[in-house]
C-alpha cells in the first residue's frame, strides 16, 4: 500500500478511468477470508473423498471407490431428488405467501406495523427449537391431530399420524420451513415494496386501475428484482436444509426425507465414513453452484437492472 | 544413535512390564516420571501433573465430579490431579471418536465397552487392564464377572464399571391390566392374546414403541432373536459369520416380529414412526393408558416417573408420571418366553453397563489405577444408587435402600442370574454400523420385508 500511494495510481483524486478501482490488493483481507474458510475446506473434502477415514488415525487413498460406492448407492441418488424437491416445494409455497404478507405490510397503517412485527417472531427463533416445538405439536395421541380430529382425521393427513408416511413427512417439513422463513421473506418484500414510488400508483389509479391491477401492473413487475433476490436465497438455503430435517423426521419414514445434507451428516457423523460423506458434500457443493449458475444466467440477475428507470 | 538407544530402552522397559504384569503398574509409573532423559516421544506428548477424565455429560454427572474430587484427596491426587471433562450426551459417542487419536484424547474415558470401544482397541489406543488387575485383584474380583466381560477384547479386560447395569425390560400398567382382565404375559403366546384383548376393549395402542428414535424397535429384535435362536446367533454374526442372519433360525424370528406387528399390537401399520421415546411421548402412551405395554430399558422408570413433571434440579418429579408410579401402577416383567426356542428365558439384552476405558498413551497408569479404585467403594455405590443406577459391584446388594428399592433388587437378581446379557446390537456392533442396524429394524416393522432385513444385516462388517 505504501508503495502504491506515492504513485498516486490508486490516490482518491487519481482521475480517468482509474475511478473507484482500487488495485487488486483491495480484495486480498476478502479473498485471504474466503480461500481459508471456503475455498481450502473444499479442497480437503475433495481430496478426503478419495480416501477412507473414520477420524481415527489417519487418511488412506482408497481411489475413486468412494465415489463408484456412492453413485451406485440408492439412497445418495433419491437424496438429491428429495432435496430438489423439497427446495422447489419451499419456493412454491413461501414465495407467494411473503409476497402477499410482504406487500400488506408495506403499507402505512399502524396496525400493520404491530401486526408485522408480530409476524416477525417466528425468525427469531432458533431452527432447533422450532422443530422440537413443532415435534410436540404434531404428536398423534396428544398434539393437534388429536385435538383436531376432524380435520387430521381424513387420508389427506395420514389419520394424523403425519410423521408416518413419506408424502405427510415433507408435507410436514415444507410447512414448518414455511412457518420459519416465511417473515424473512416478507420483510425482504416489504421492504421492495416500500420502495416503489407513489407517482406509479396514483398514475395508475388516475388511469382507473383498481387495486388487483395496481397489484399486477405495478407491484409485481416492480419486485421482480426482489424475488429474485429472495428466491434465490430460498433456494440455496433450501438444498443445505439440515437441522429442522434432524429434528422433525431424521430423514424417516424410511429414507424417504434423507436429504442429500443429511445424508451427508449420518455418513460422516454416524456411521464415521468421512470418504463418503465428502462425496455427498463435494456434488452437493458442485449442484449448488450449479444451480444458482443457472439461476443467475436465467432470470438475468447478473445484468440487473433498475426497474425505475424514466421515474 | 542416542535417540535410537533411548527408543530401545523404553521399549525394553514396556516390554519388560509387560511380562511382570505385577510389577507392571509401578514400572511403568517409575519410567512415565523418570525425569526427562526417557522422554519418548508418546509420553512427552501428554499433558504434564494431570490426568483427564471424560463423561458422557448428562444428568448423572455429580457422581463423576465426586469421584474426581474423592481421588484429589488422596496422595497420588496431590502428585498428578484429575480433571473432569464432559460432552453432551447425544454427540459424546462422536466427538470422543475425532478426539481420540489426537493429543487432546482423554486419560480415562467412559463408554458402552463393546464395538463403542473396539475400534480404539483395533487402532492400539486402549490401554489393557490386566496389569492393573493383577496389582490390586479387586479392581476384578468387586464386580460381577459377566458384567465385566463385556468390555473385554480376546484376552484383555479394556473397562471398569462405572454407572449402572440397564437391562431392557417389559414394562406395563398393572390397573389398565387388571381393569381389562388381562393376565401379565408370561409367554409369546400370552402377549399376542392380551394385545388382542386390549385392543378389543378399546386401548388403541397396547405396546407403545418409539419407532421415530428406531432404536426403540431394536430391543423387539435383540429378544425374540434370543429367545427363539439362543444367544448364540448373534455372538456368532458379531464374531463376523455374516450367515447366521439367512439361518432358519433368523427367518423364524422375523416371521415372529411380523406376527406381532400385523396384529395391530403396535397401533395401526407405521403410526409407530410418528412416535418417539425421546420427546416423552411413549411415556405419556403409558401414563395416559394409550399403550399398555412398553420394552424399554430400565431407565424407563425414571423417565415414566418424570413425565409431565415441572420440577426442576434435584426437587423429585410432580407430574401425572410421578402419580403413576407412586400409585403402583407401573408394573415390569422380564420378556415372555417363546416354547421350542433355544433361548433361556431369563437371557436379558440391553446397556451392560458404562465403562471407564483407560487411553494406552497415558502419562501416569499408577494414578489412573488409583483413580480406578473409587469404582468398588460402598460411597461411590450409594452415589449411585441415589441416582437410581443400579451399580455392578458385588456389594450392591447390601447398599440397596429408599423408595425404589424393590424395582433395583429385582433388577439386580435379574442381572445376578442371566445366563446371557446381549449389549443392544448398535451398540455391540462398531459405532460405524449404527446406522445399518437402525435403519434395517425400522423398516422391517414397516415393510415386513425379511429379504431385505437380512441383506442389510449381512452387508455389516464387511471385511476389513
Amino acid at each position: 500500500m505504501t508503495t502504491l500511494t506515492p504513485s498516486g495510481r490508486t490516490g482518491r483524486n487519481s482521475g480517468g478511468a482509474r475511478i473507484g478501482r482500487p488495485s487488486f490488493l483491495w480484495s486480498m483481507p476478502a479473498i485471504t477470508f474466503f480461500a481459508l474458510f471456503a475455498i481450502v475446506p473444499l479442497g480437503v473434502v475433495a481430496w478426503l473423498s478419495f480416501t477412507s477415514w473414520d477420524a481415527i488415525g489417519s487418511p488412506h487413498w482408497v481411489g475413486t471407490a468412494n465415489w463408484s460406492a456412492m453413485f451406485s448407492d440408492p439412497i445418495f441418488l433419491k437424496s438429491f431428488r428429495i432435496t430438489a424437491l423439497l427446495t422447489a416445494l419451499g419456493i412454491v409455497t413461501q414465495t407467494p405467501v411473503s409476497l402477499l404478507i410482504g406487500v400488506w405490510a408495506a403499507g402505512p397503517q399502524r396496525n400493520r406495523g404491530i401486526l408485522s412485527a408480530l409476524y416477525f417472531i417466528p425468525l427469531l427463533m432458533s431452527s432447533l427449537a422450532i422443530s422440537v416445538v413443532w415435534v410436540s405439536l404434531l404428536n398423534p395421541y396428544f398434539g393437534l391431530p388429536h385435538e383436531l380430529h376432524a380435520v387430521f382425521g381424513g387420508g389427506l393427513f395420514n389419520d394424523g399420524f403425519l410423521f408416518s408416511s413419506p408424502t405427510t413427512a415433507i408435507g410436514v417439513l415444507t410447512f414448518v420451513g414455511m412457518w420459519q422463513w416465511t417473515p424473512f421473506h416478507t420483510l425482504i418484500y416489504q421492504g421492495g415494496a416500500r420502495a416503489i414510488p407513489d407517482v406509479l400508483y396514483q398514475a395508475a389509479a388516475i388511469d382507473g386501475a383498481g387495486r388487483v391491477r395496481q397489484f399486477f401492473y405495478i407491484t409485481l413487475p416492480q419486485l421482480r428484482n426482489t424475488m429474485m433476490t429472495s428466491i434465490v436465497l430460498m433456494l440455496v438455503g433450501g438444498l443445505t436444509t439440515f437441522d429442522t430435517i434432524l429434528v422433525l423426521t431424521q430423514g424417516q419414514p424410511g429414507t424417504s426425507t434423507t436429504s442429500a445434507a443429511y445424508y451427508m451428516y449420518t455418513k460422516a457423523f454416524q456411521s464415521f465414513q468421512f470418504g463418503n460423506a465428502s462425496v455427498i458434500a463435494v456434488v452437493l457443493a458442485v449442484f449448488t453452484t450449479l444451480v444458482s449458475l443457472v439461476v443467475v444466467r436465467v432470470s438475468g440477475w447478473d445484468k440487473m437492472r433498475s426497474t425505475q428507470e424514466g421515474v | 544413535m542416542v535417540i535410537s538407544r533411548q527408543r530401545l530402552w523404553h521399549g525394553a522397559a514396556v516390554s519388560g512390564a509387560a511380562l511382570l504384569a505385577g510389577v507392571a503398574v509401578s514400572a511403568c509409573g517409575a519410567s512415565a516420571s523418570a525425569k526427562t532423559t526417557i522422554k519418548a516421544k508418546a509420553a512427552s506428548a501428554r499433558p504434564a501433573g494431570k490426568i483427564t477424565v471424560l463423561v458422557y455429560g448428562d444428568a448423572q454427572n455429580s457422581v463423576e465430579k465426586w469421584e474426581v474430587a474423592q481421588y484429589n484427596k488422596t496422595p497420588e491426587g496431590h502428585k498428578v490431579k484429575a480433571v473432569f471433562e464432559s460432552i453432551p450426551g447425544a454427540d459424546y459417542q462422536t466427538k470422543l471418536q475425532t478426539i481420540m487419536s489426537t493429543s487432546s484424547a482423554p486419560d480415562i474415558f467412559f463408554n458402552w465397552g463393546g464395538g463403542s470401544i473396539e475400534q480404539f482397541q483395533k487402532a492400539g489406543l486402549l490401554m489393557p487392564l490386566n496389569g492393573m488387575m493383577k496389582a490390586n485383584p479387586k479392581l476384578k474380583t468387586s464386580f460381577l464377572p459377566s458384567i465385566l466381560n463385556a468390555a473385554k477384547i480376546g484376552k484383555n479386560y479394556y473397562g471398569i464399571p462405572m454407572r449402572g447395569t440397564q437391562p431392557v425390560v417389559l414394562f406395563y400398567d398393572k390397573a389398565l391390566l387388571r381393569k381389562d382382565g388381562v393376565p401379565v404375559p408370561k409367554t409369546w403366546a400370552q402377549l399376542l392374546s392380551d394385545a388382542k384383548t386390549l385392543k378389543r376393549k378399546g386401548v388403541s395402542v397396547p405396546i407403545a414403541d418409539g419407532g421415530g428414535d428406531q432404536w426403540p424397535t431394536q430391543m423387539w429384535f435383540e429378544y425374540v432373536y434370543d429367545r427363539i435362536a439362543g444367544p448364540s446367533l448373534v455372538t456368532d454374526g458379531l464374531a463376523g459369520n455374516r450367515k447366521v442372519w439367512a439361518s432358519a433360525a433368523s427367518r423364524k424370528a422375523l416371521a415372529y416380529i411380523k406376527q406381532l406387528v400385523q396384529s395391530g399390537a403396535f397401533g395401526p401399520a407405521k403410526s409407530w414412526d410418528s412416535v418417539k421415546f425421546t420427546s416423552g411421548q411413549t411415556a405419556q402412551m403409558m401414563v395416559n393408558g394409550i399403550s399398555a405395554f412398553e420394552l424399554m430399558g430400565s431407565w424407563d422408570y425414571s423417565t415414566i416417573q418424570s413425565q409431565g413433571s415441572t420440577a426442576t434440579g434435584t426437587n423429585p418429579p410432580n407430574g401425572p408420571g410421578a402419580a403413576f408410579v407412586k400409585d403402583g401402577k407401573l408394573g415390569w416383567t422380564a420378556f415372555p418366553s417363546i416354547p421350542g426356542g433355544k433361548g433361556n428365558s431369563a437371557d436379558l439384552a440391553g446397556n451392560t453397563e458404562n465403562y471407564y476405558s483407560v487411553l494406552a498413551k497415558t502419562r501416569y497408569p499408577q494414578a489412573v489405577a488409583d483413580f480406578l479404585k473409587i469404582m468398588y467403594t460402598p460411597a461411590f455405590v450409594k452415589n449411585e444408587l441415589a441416582l437410581g443406577n443400579l451399580t455392578t459391584t458385588k456389594n450392591t446388594p447390601k447398599l440397596i435402600s429408599g423408595p425404589s428399592a424393590g424395582w433395583l433388587r429385582w433388577q439386580y437378581e435379574l442381572v445376578n442370574h442371566a445366563p446371557h446379557f446381549q449389549l443392544s446390537w448398535d451398540q455391540a456392533y462398531p459405532q460405524t454400523d449404527t446406522n445399518t442396524i437402525h435403519t434395517a429394524v425400522a423398516n422391517y416393522f414397516d415393510d415386513l420385508n425379511a429379504n431385505q432385513f437380512i441383506k442389510a444385516m449381512e452387508s455389516l462388517r464387511p471385511a476389513a
